[in-house]
C-alpha cells in the first residue's frame, strides 16, 4: 500500500520534471537561428557555388578533349549515353557526330566518369535542369550535323578543360524551350551513314 | 449449485487496413488488423507495393553496374548495400582490399549508422505525436550529407565502394570535418535524450510494448538492434569479423538494463541511441589510426567474374544484410539474392502484435525500424 | 455592453415593437462582432502556430504571403473555400454535413460570456463559468457525428475516443473550476476578476497551494477538453490519418480547425479569468473601482488598460498551449483515462475541499498575515519556476555551443 502510494507520487514527480526539460529545450530553439537557407531567392550566393567541384549534378562533356574511346557509354548501366563515332575513309580522321546523354532516365551514378581517360566526361554542380518537354531532357554535347575531331592525348600533359559547368551552360535549354521539331533529330534511330557505326550495347 | 449461463453474441472483430498510404507505416506496407475495438486480434501483413526487381536487374546490368542499385535497395543506409555486394563480388573474383580502403569503408558505414539511427528515433518520436525530434535528427543528418557530398558525390544513393576499394579517397580536410561533426554530436545527444527519450509520457508508451522473448527472436532469425535488445548477444562485427571490424575496440549494447524489460520498445529505441555513441568511437578510432595506401585495387574495366556462389553478410542498421550471388562467368551475375532485416522483422508482426492495442501496435511497428523499400527490394 | 444597450432603451422613446426589434439587431451585431474577432484569431493563430512551431524545429515558417507571412491563412482559407466539396458517396449525408455546424457552434457559444476587459462581455451572465463548462460538451455530439458519419473505421474510432476523452475530462476541469468558485464566491466571470487584484499574489494561482494544483490540473484538462497534445489522440495523425475529420475536406475541414484554433483562445481566457486575474493590471489594485470612479476620457483609457492586460495574458498562454504541442508525444487512450480518473480526480477532490478551507478562514489579525505569507511564498516559487525554465533554456543553448538568435520576423 505504502509502495503503491510512494510510485504513486514518483509517477507525478517524473512527469513533471521530464516534461519540465523537454519544454525548456524546445523553448530554446526558438533563440537559435533556424538552418533553413531560403532557396532561391535570399541567399547571397547561389546554390550552384556552394556545392563541392565532387558534387555528382548533371553529367557534361567538353567536347574539345573527348578521345571517342567510347568507355563511358559501355560502361553506363543503364544506357543513356550515346555516341556515334564515323571515319572519314579519305583523311584518315575520326570524328564524333553525335554525343547526347538522356538527363531524363540518369542515376548520376558517375561510373562513366571514373572510366573517362581525359575526364571529359564529368560531373556539374549544376541541378536544376528540368524541362517541360522530355525530348529537351536530352543534352546534346555535338549540335545536330556537327562533328568533332577525336583528342589525341598528348603525352605527359594534362588535358586542359573549360571550367566546371560551362558545358552544360551552353548546351542546356531554358525549361520553357519548346521541343525540337524534328524528334528524330535528338531521339530514335536516326544516324550518320558511317563507315564505322558505334558498337551497339548488347 | 446451477452453473450461470451467460449467451454471448456472436460478434466478428472489425477488420481494418492499416493501408498502403498511412503516415506511420514506414513506407508503403499494407497491415490488416483484426480488431475488437482498441485491441488487436490479428495481424496481416500484406508487402510488394514498392517491388522493384531489383534482383532481376542484377541478371541483366554487369557487376559494377548494379552498385547504384545496391544503394537503393536501403537507401537509408545504403553504404551497407554497396559493402555487402562489393564484398560478396570481391571473394568470387579472390581480391584483397586495401587496408585504407577497408578505413573508409568503416568509416563511411559508421556514419551511415548514425544517420539511419537518428532517423530511425525521429521517426519513433514522430509516430508518437512528438513532431520536434524527428527535426532536430534531420538537421543533424543534413550536416552528415554535406560530409558525404564531400566524400563521393552525392547525398543519398552513395555509389561509393567499387570492387577493390572505394571510388575516391577523402579529400583534405575531410578529417577534421568528421572530427567536429562528432564532437557536435556528442553534445546533440544528451539534448536530444533531454527532449525526448527522458520524457515521461515516451517512455510510458514504449515499455513492456511488445515484448521480444529471446528465443522467438532467434527463431525468426531477426537481426540487429531487434535482436541485441531482446538480450541476445549477437553482432556480426565481432562474431563473423570482416573488413576493418577487428582493429576497433567498440562495445555490443544489449538491451534489457534501461526502463522496462529486455525486447520491448523501449529497450529496441534505446538501443539505437547508444549504438550511435558507439558508432561516433568507432569512426574517431579509425580516422586517428588510418593508414596511408592505394585507395582501390586497380582492376580491369569490366572484370569477368569466375563462377561460383558466395554469401556475404554485414551488420546492416536493421539487422543482417546479406547477399547471396551465383555468378557463371560471365559479366552479369547469374542470380542474387538479397536478404534484408526489416523483411524479416515484418514476420514478427504477427505473433507479437495480438493483445496490442491500435496505438501500440504503431509504437511497436516503428521500434522494429521497417523500411518498406528494404522489405520488397 | 448591457449599460449602452440600457442608454440606447432609456434615451429613445420607442415602441415595445420596435424595441425588440432594436434588440435583435443588437444581438445580431454583437454576433458579428464577436464572429469576426473569433475568425480572425484562428486564422492568425494557424499562421503564428505554424511560425513557433517552425522555430522549435530549426526552420522557418510560413514567411513568403505578405510580410513575413502573416497573410498565409488567407490564403489558406481562400484556397479551402474554393475547393471542390468532396462527400463520399456512403456517408450518412445529413450528419455528414451537419458535424462541423456543431464542433463550431459548440466553440462559438463560449465566446459569449468570455470577458474581454472592464465591462466588456458579450453576455454578463450570472453562471458564467458554469454556461461555458457545458456548452464546450456540445462539440462531443459534433465529434461523434463526423466519426460516425463518415463511414470509415478510423474515423469512427477517432469519434469514439474522442467522446470517451472530452466527457471524461469534464470531471477534472469542472473540480478546478470549483476550486476557484469556492474562493470568489461566484459564477460571474466578470465578479471573479474582480475578487482578485493587481499584483500576482492576490491572484487567485497563488491564493494557497491547492488553487496551484488546480491550476495544473485545470490547465491539463482544458488541453484534453481542446484535443490538444499531448491528448490528442482523436486526430492523431500517425494512427488514424486524421481522426474524424478523414472523410472531410474544403470548407468543411477548414469549420473543424477553425473550431480548434478559436478553442485555444477559451482555453487561455478561461485560465486568464480563473487563475491570473483576468484584466486586473499589476500596481493598480482593485481595477474595478478605478474604473468606476474616473470618467471621461480617463476612464476609456483605463479600460483599454484593461483590454491591454486580458490579451496579454491570455496571448500567453495561447503560446504556451502551442509550446506544449510541439515538445510532448501524446498519451494512449487507456493511459488518458488512467491519468483523468486515478491522478486528476483524486488530486482535484483534495484540492476542492483544501481551498474551500482556506476560503473559510478569516481575513484579520494572525491569519491575515498567514494567508499574505503563503501567497508571497507560493508567488515567488511561481515564477522562481519560470526563471529556472529560462536558465535551463540558456543552458541548453550554451551546451551545444550555439548562439543566441533573437531575429523573429524572418
Amino acid at each position: 500500500m505504502v509502495l503503491a502510494l510512494k510510485n504513486y507520487f514518483i509517477n507525478i514527480k517524473k512527469a513533471f520534471v521530464s516534461i519540465f526539460e523537454g519544454l525548456a529545450v524546445t523553448l530554446s530553439y526558438l533563440a537559435r537561428k533556424p538552418i533553413t537557407i531560403q532557396y532561391p531567392d535570399r541567399i547571397p550566393t547561389p546554390v550552384q557555388e556552394m556545392l563541392p567541384s565532387t558534387y555528382r549534378g548533371v553529367l557534361e562533356v567538353d567536347m574539345k578533349i573527348c578521345t571517342g574511346c567510347l568507355a563511358c557509354m559501355k560502361r553506363c548501366p543503364i544506357d543513356i549515353i550515346r555516341v556515334d563515332t564515323f571515319r572519314d575513309t579519305e583523311t584518315k580522321k575520326n570524328y564524333i557526330t553525335r554525343f547526347d546523354i538522356d538527363i531524363a532516365k540518369c542515376m548520376f551514378c558517375g561510373l562513366c566518369t571514373e572510366v573517362c581517360p581525359t575526364g571529359s566526361i564529368r560531373h556539374s554542380t549544376e541541378f536544376e535542369a528540368s524541362s517541360a518537354n522530355i525530348i529537351n531532357m536530352v543534352l546534346q554535347y555535338v549540335e545536330y550535323g556537327d562533328k568533332v575531331p577525336f583528342y589525341k592525348p598528348v603525352k605527359d600533359q594534362e588535358p586542359v578543360s573549360i571550367p566546371q559547368n560551362e558545358a552544360f551552360r551552353k548546351v542546356h535549354k531554358a525549361w520553357n524551350a519548346p521541343a525540337p521539331i524534328d524528334p528524330e533529330k535528338v531521339r530514335g534511330q536516326v544516324r550518320w551513314k558511317s563507315d564505322q557505326s558505334a558498337e551497339d550495347k548488347s | 449449485m446451477t452453473k450461470l449461463m451467460v449467451e454471448t453474441l456472436d460478434t466478428e472483430s472489425t477488420v481494418v487496413n492499416m493501408g498502403p498510404q498511412h503516415p506511420s507505416t514506414h513506407g508503403v506496407i499494407n497491415l490488416k488488423l483484426h480488431l475488437k475495438g482498441e485491441v488487436i486480434e490479428a495481424v496481416d501483413p500484406h508487402v510488394g507495393f514498392l517491388h522493384r526487381s531489383i534482383e532481376k536487374i542484377s541478371e541483366l546490368t554487369q557487376f559494377t553496374g548494379f552498385i547504384p542499385y545496391t544503394d537503393r535497395v536501403d537507401y537509408l543506409s545504403a553504404m551497407f548495400g554497396n559493402q555487402a555486394w562489393c564484398m560478396a563480388v570481391e571473394k568470387l573474383l579472390g581480391i584483397q582490399v586495401p587496408r585504407r580502403a577497408e578505413y573508409l569503408r568503416v568509416i563511411a558505414c559508421e556514419l551511415n549508422r548514425i544517420i539511419n539511427h537518428l532517423i530511425a528515433c525521429g521517426t519513433m518520436a514522430m509516430d508518437l505525436g512528438a513532431f520536434t525530434p524527428f527535426l532536430h535528427g534531420i538537421r543533424e543528418r543534413e550536416k552528415v550529407n554535406d560530409i558525404m557530398e564531400k566524400i563521393c558525390g552525392a547525398r543519398l544513393n552513395y555509389n561509393y565502394m567499387r570492387f577493390g576499394g572505394v571510388s575516391r579517397d577523402f579529400m583534405p580536410g575531410l578529417d577534421k570535418e568528421i572530427l567536429d561533426f562528432l564532437d557536435r554530436f556528442e553534445k546533440f545527444l544528451p539534448e536530444f535524450n533531454r527532449l525526448i527519450t527522458g520524457n515521461e509520457i515516451f517512455e510510458k508508451r514504449l515499455i513492456h510494448v511488445g515484448v521480444i522473448p529471446p528465443d522467438l527472436a532467434i527463431s525468426h532469425s531477426l537481426g540487429g538492434p531487434n535482436l541485441r535488445a531482446s538480450g541476445v548477444d549477437f553482432d556480426l562485427r565481432r562474431d563473423f569479423p570482416y573488413s576493418a571490424y577487428p582493429e576497433f575496440k567498440f562495445k555490443v549494447i544489449i538491451g534489457g538494463n534501461y526502463r522496462g524489460e529486455a525486447g520491448d520498445s523501449f529497450a529496441r529505441y534505446m538501443v539505437r541511441i547508444e549504438e550511435m555513441e558507439e558508432a561516433a568511437k568507432i569512426i574517431r578510432q579509425a580516422i586517428a589510426g588510418i593508414p596511408e595506401g592505394a585507395y582501390q585495387t586497380k582492376l580491369l574495366r569490366n572484370p569477368v567474374v569466375p563462377s561460383g556462389e558466395v554469401y556475404s553478410r554485414v551488420e546492416s542498421t536493421r539487422g543482417e544484410m546479406g547477399f547471396h550471388v551465383i555468378s557463371n562467368g560471365t559479366d552479369t551475375a547469374y542470380r542474387t539474392k538479397i536478404r534484408t532485416g526489416s523483411f524479416v522483422a515484418m514476420s514478427i508482426i504477427p505473433p507479437i502484435a495480438p493483445g496490442l492495442m491500435v496505438a501500440d501496435l504503431t509504437a511497436f511497428f516503428g521500434s522494429l525500424d521497417v523500411v518498406a523499400p528494404e522489405v520488397d527490394r | 455592453m448591457k449599460e449602452l444597450y440600457d442608454s440606447i432603451s432609456t434615451s429613445w422613446q420607442l415602441s415595445p415593437g420596435m424595441m425588440s426589434l432594436v434588440t435583435v439587431l443588437w444581438i445580431l451585431a454583437i454576433a458579428v462582432v464577436v464572429l469576426a474577432f473569433m475568425a480572425t484569431f484562428a486564422g492568425v493563430t494557424s499562421w503564428v502556430e505554424r511560425r513557433i512551431a517552425g522555430r522549435m524545429m530549426s526552420r522557418i515558417g510560413p514567411n513568403r504571403v505578405g510580410p513575413g507571412g502573416s497573410l498565409q491563412w488567407i490564403a489558406d482559407g481562400l484556397k479551402c473555400f474554393l475547393k471542390e466539396d468532396v462527400i463520399p458517396q456512403a456517408v450518412d449525408k445529413p450528419l455528414f454535413r451537419f458535424a462541423p455546424y456543431l464542433v463550431f457552434a459548440g466553440c462559438f457559444a463560449a465566446f459569449a460570456a468570455l470577458p474581454f476587459g472592464y465591462g466588456i462581455v458579450a453576455s454578463n451572465i450570472d453562471i458564467g463559468i458554469f454556461y461555458i463548462s457545458a456548452i464546450t460538451t456540445f462539440v462531443v455530439l459534433g465529434i461523434l457525428m463526423a466519426g460516425w458519419s463518415s463511414n470509415n473505421k478510423w474515423s469512427l474510432l477517432g469519434g469514439i475516443r474522442s467522446a470517451a476523452q472530452i466527457v471524461s475530462y469534464e470531471i477534472p476541469t469542472g473540480l478546478a473550476v470549483l476550486t476557484i468558485v469556492v474562493l470568489a464566491g461566484t459564477l460571474n466571470m466578470q465578479e471573479i476578476i474582480k475578487q482578485q487584484g493587481g499584483w500576482p499574489w492576490y491572484w487567485f494561482i497563488f491564493h494557497n497551494p491547492f488553487s496551484l494544483v488546480a491550476f495544473f490540473i485545470f490547465f491539463s484538462s482544458i488541453l484534453a477538453e481542446g484535443n490538444r497534445t499531448p491528448f490528442d489522440l482523436p486526430e492523431a495523425e500517425s494512427e488514424l490519418v486524421a481522426g474524424y475529420l478523414t472523410e472531410y475536406s474544403g470548407m468543411r475541414f477548414v469549420f473543424f480547425f477553425f473550431a480548434e484554433w478559436a478553442n485555444l483562445w477559451v482555453m487561455s481566457a478561461i485560465i486568464t479569468t480563473l487563475f491570473l486575474g483576468g484584466w486586473q493590471i499589476p500596481g493598480v489594485a482593485d481595477l474595478g473601482s478605478v474604473i468606476e470612479k474616473s470618467a471621461g476620457t480617463v476612464k476609456y483609457l483605463w479600460i483599454l488598460a484593461s483590454v491591454a492586460s486580458f490579451f496579454f495574458k491570455t496571448l500567453l498562454f495561447v503560446f504556451i498551449v502551442i509550446w506544449v504541442r510541439w515538445t510532448l508525444p501524446r498519451l494512449r487512450v487507456d493511459q488518458l483515462m488512467i491519468m483523468c480518473w486515478k491522478y486528476f480526480v483524486p488530486i482535484g477532490f483534495i484540492c476542492l475541499i483544501g481551498s474551500a478551507l482556506f476560503a473559510i478562514l478569516p481575513q484579520t489579525g494572525a491569519w491575515y498575515w498567514f494567508q499574505l505569507s503563503i501567497k508571497l511564498i507560493l508567488t515567488a516559487s511561481g515564477f522562481g519556476g519560470v526563471v529556472i525554465l529560462l536558465w535551463r533554456s540558456f543552458y541548453n543553448i550554451r551546451a551545444l555551443d550555439d548562439k543566441i538568435y533573437f531575429k523573429v520576423w524572418e
